[in-house]
């Protein structure tokens, strides 16, 4: 006897419920139940079990357990995998390619052209002199402790997630500043891609794509790291000053050349702010990544981990920390360099 | 005083709301503002306006916050779409016109000077001042010259390589000022364009647009809620209140014959000596007087005439145009034209 017995009896359900009684695996619980050879009796309301789907099998074993919705879930998954990935494994392709591109040609390349290379970008960019100094140091210490391979590798993964995060990051948010449809659509998905664990990222994709394949950490990696370009270049065109649209559309500009002359340009600080988040968030997911093949400082911290190696584990930690850090200073000091050109 | 009409309104209606057309069926049964706001949830924003502007003058629309002088200069490039009415430029009817017609018109016809300024921070003041040339599709050598010379006639030579945050808001207006005039478009409109700006600086800015205007002899729409600079820049004053129009007229008419409360509040706080010139309160006659004690022409204000007979009412002056005489100024009538219209016409402004 089982509390909701009643509820099938009442709506003449028992027949069904009798029909296949025999080959659902059994519970953990139901296997207790039966050694110890006792039933329990929930005869008092304080031990009422909520009618969910494990306390109605248990009345009526016609009725679909909970386990059986994640299994018909990864069931459903697995089935439709081989089309899917039909269509997924050509479209991500070129991802794999460009990976694997950028690694073979940063480790191929010599260190005294990367670093002065580097440098250079730095120099570029920020047009600090003090910037350069501190990345050359920063570089510097990190291959001194042998790390150099392994930082120039997170550092070619994430060169290739946050442009390509940007290359389809900024027309999204684009799209999504020209129509509050678009917005009100997107905006749901850009919740859940933040809000959801890093590693739930992994679980469908390693289902997808083969692990070997390096497109399989890249397509993680920009899911996370997508978010914040896509919603500052949404937001920073939306706050272009209105009286500047206003002016815009009062001398007869078109609607693209309001887009590149105007908006895109004011809202150039918002969208850079964007890139910094991305940058930063790619770092963070290239380290779980490394759970998943992806090759760099990550992999250090995993094979701390898994060996209790504390040593490599905190240096290769420290090397993620500088990185960052790099990563940050630059990215905001060309952010400043654009702010001041157009405060208003 | 006889010039095309260049822009003409008719019966435009303005409502604001879910359902505009609905509300404006109740406000031509002569439903008020008020009532529509309460009953219906529409805000009526224009009132059965019809203004002609004529070609070659500033006709100045001039009212309080929320009278809605703004929403009707928007409406002139469609900016703001109307409920009801009609916009005709140059006999053209603009409500009819089509996305690239709009543009075209907004390119090549029109041209606008915001309140805010509205320029471009990232771009030079040269670029800004070519704006309405970039727009056509000009690279910046070729519109160079052009934007360098309306900068210069606006007092900002050296300034071109500068960027908009680096002026004062005065300054900043004049960029303003010279992006309308280089877009050499006859029509220029002027949304509050010297509002915030000090009152000096204000003042230098309505000198050079008459200046500029007595020279370029373009066709302005100018918007304020300053009655001393309405009745300095207008040769067609509108006056609106609350959507519509209270009076319309040559800006002396007004002072001297005011025909609703609102604006006897309005100008009782002017300076009238200032304001009123000679030809509006002088006795037209081609005979001499009796007596005269000098010439004045009828463009000069009362202020000068005060001055010129040092406060002597006994004195009678002939009013002269262009070498002519056309009328006869008698001090005494001069004194009389002083008094402040609300205490003429019984105390009026106790209503309010």
């Amino acid at each position: 006897m089982a509390t909701y017995d009643f509820l099938f009896s009442s709506l003449g359900l028992e027949k069904w419920c009798a029909e296949d009684t025999s080959d659902t695996p059994l519970s953990m619980v139901d296997l207790l139940k039966k050694t110890k050879g006792t039933e329990a009796q929930p005869d008092s309301i304080w031990e009422l079990p909520f009618p969910s789907m494990d306390a109605f099998h248990e009345s009526c074993a016609s009725f679909p357990q909970s386990r059986d919705l994640t299994k018909g879930l990864e069931q459903g998954f697995l089935d439709i995998k081989d089309n899917l990935s039909v269509v997924l494994d050509p479209l991500t392709q070129p991802l794999s390619w460009f990976l694997d591109g950028a690694l073979y040609a940063i480790l191929n390349t010599p260190w005294w052209i990367v670093i002065p290379l580097l440098l250079a970008v730095v120099f570029v960019v920020t047009k600090s002199w003090k910037l350069v100094v501190f990345v050359g140091l920063s570089l510097a210490l990190l291959a001194f402790i042998d790390y150099y391979e392994y930082a120039m590798q997170t550092l070619a993964i994430i060169f290739v997630c946050a442009f390509l995060c940007v290359l389809f990051g900024v027309p999204i948010g684009i799209a999504m500043s020209r129509s509050d449809m678009m917005q009100r659509l997107t905006i749901p998905v850009l919740d859940m891609l933040q809000t959801l664990p890093p590693f739930v990222y992994l679980i469908p994709l390693i289902f997808l794509f083969s692990v070997t394949e390096s497109k399989l950490y890249g397509i993680a990696i920009i899911l996370y790291a997508i978010v914040p370009v896509i919603r500052l270049t949404n937001l920073g065109i939306r706050l272009v000053d209105k009286d500047v649209i206003e002016a815009a559309d009062a001398f007869g500009m078109t609607s693209r050349q309001k887009l590149y002359k105007v908006q895109i340009p004011l809202a150039l600080p918002n969208i850079m702010a964007g890139v910094n988040q991305t940058i930063m968030m790619s770092l963070a997911m290239v380290v779980i990544a490394s759970l998943v093949s992806a090759p760099g400082l990550g992999v250090l911290v995993l094979q701390g981990i898994r060996n209790l190696e504390l040593g490599v584990g905190l240096v290769a930690g420290l090397g993620i920390v500088i990185l960052a850090v790099i990563l940050d200073r630059v990215t905001k000091a060309s952010l400043a360099r654009i702010n001041a050109a157009q405060k208003q | 005083m006889d010039r095309n009409i260049k822009i003409s309104i008719r019966n435009l209606y303005k409502i604001f709301g879910p359902t505009p057309e609905i509300a404006l069926t109740h406000v031509q049964q002569g439903m008020g503002k008020a009532e529509l706001l309460e009953k219906h949830n529409h805000v009526l924003g224009l009132q059965d306006i019809n203004v002609d502007v004529h070609e070659g003058e500033i006709t100045v629309i001039m009212g309080l916050s929320g009278s809605g002088k703004s929403t009707l200069i928007r409406h002139l490039n469609r900016l703001i779409e109307p409920t009801a009415g009609e916009i005709e430029i140059d006999g053209e009817d603009v409500l009819r016109f089509d996305e690239n017609k709009l543009r075209k018109l907004r390119r090549e016809r029109m041209s606008m000077v915001f309140q805010k300024f509205a320029l471009l921070p990232h771009k030079t003041v040269l670029e800004n001042a070519g704006m309405a040339l970039l727009v056509r599709g000009y690279a910046v050598q070729d519109f160079e010259a052009e934007a360098k010379k309306w900068l210069a006639r606006v007092g900002l030579e050296g300034n071109e390589n500068q960027y908009p945050h680096q002026l004062s808001g005065g300054m900043q207006q004049r960029v303003g000022l010279a992006r309308a005039l280089a877009s050499n478009s006859p029509i220029m409109l002027m949304d509050e364009a010297f509002s915030a700006l000090d009152p000096l600086i204000r003042s230098d800015m309505q000198d050079l647009l008459l200046e500029l205007q007595g020279e370029l002899e373009k066709t302005i729409v100018f918007i304020t809620h300053d009655l001393d600079e309405a009745l300095k820049l207008a040769d067609h004053l509108v006056i609106l209140k609350e959507g519509y129009v209270v009076q319309q007229g040559e800006p002396q008419d007004i002072l001297m014959h005011p025909n609703d409360p609102y604006i006897i509040d309005f100008i009782s706080d002017i300076n009238r000596a200032r304001v009123l010139r000679v030809r509006s309160v002088m006795e037209e006659t081609t005979e001499a007087p009796e007596s005269c004690d000098g010439d004045i022409s009828e463009r000069d204000n009362l202020e000068s005439v005060i001055a010129m007979s040092e406060g002597d009412t006994n004195h009678t002056y002939r009013v002269m145009r262009e070498g002519k005489q056309v009328g006869v100024l008698d001090m005494k009538e001069l004194v009389k034209a002083l008094v402040p219209t609300d205490a003429a016409e019984g105390n009026e402004r106790t209503r309010y």
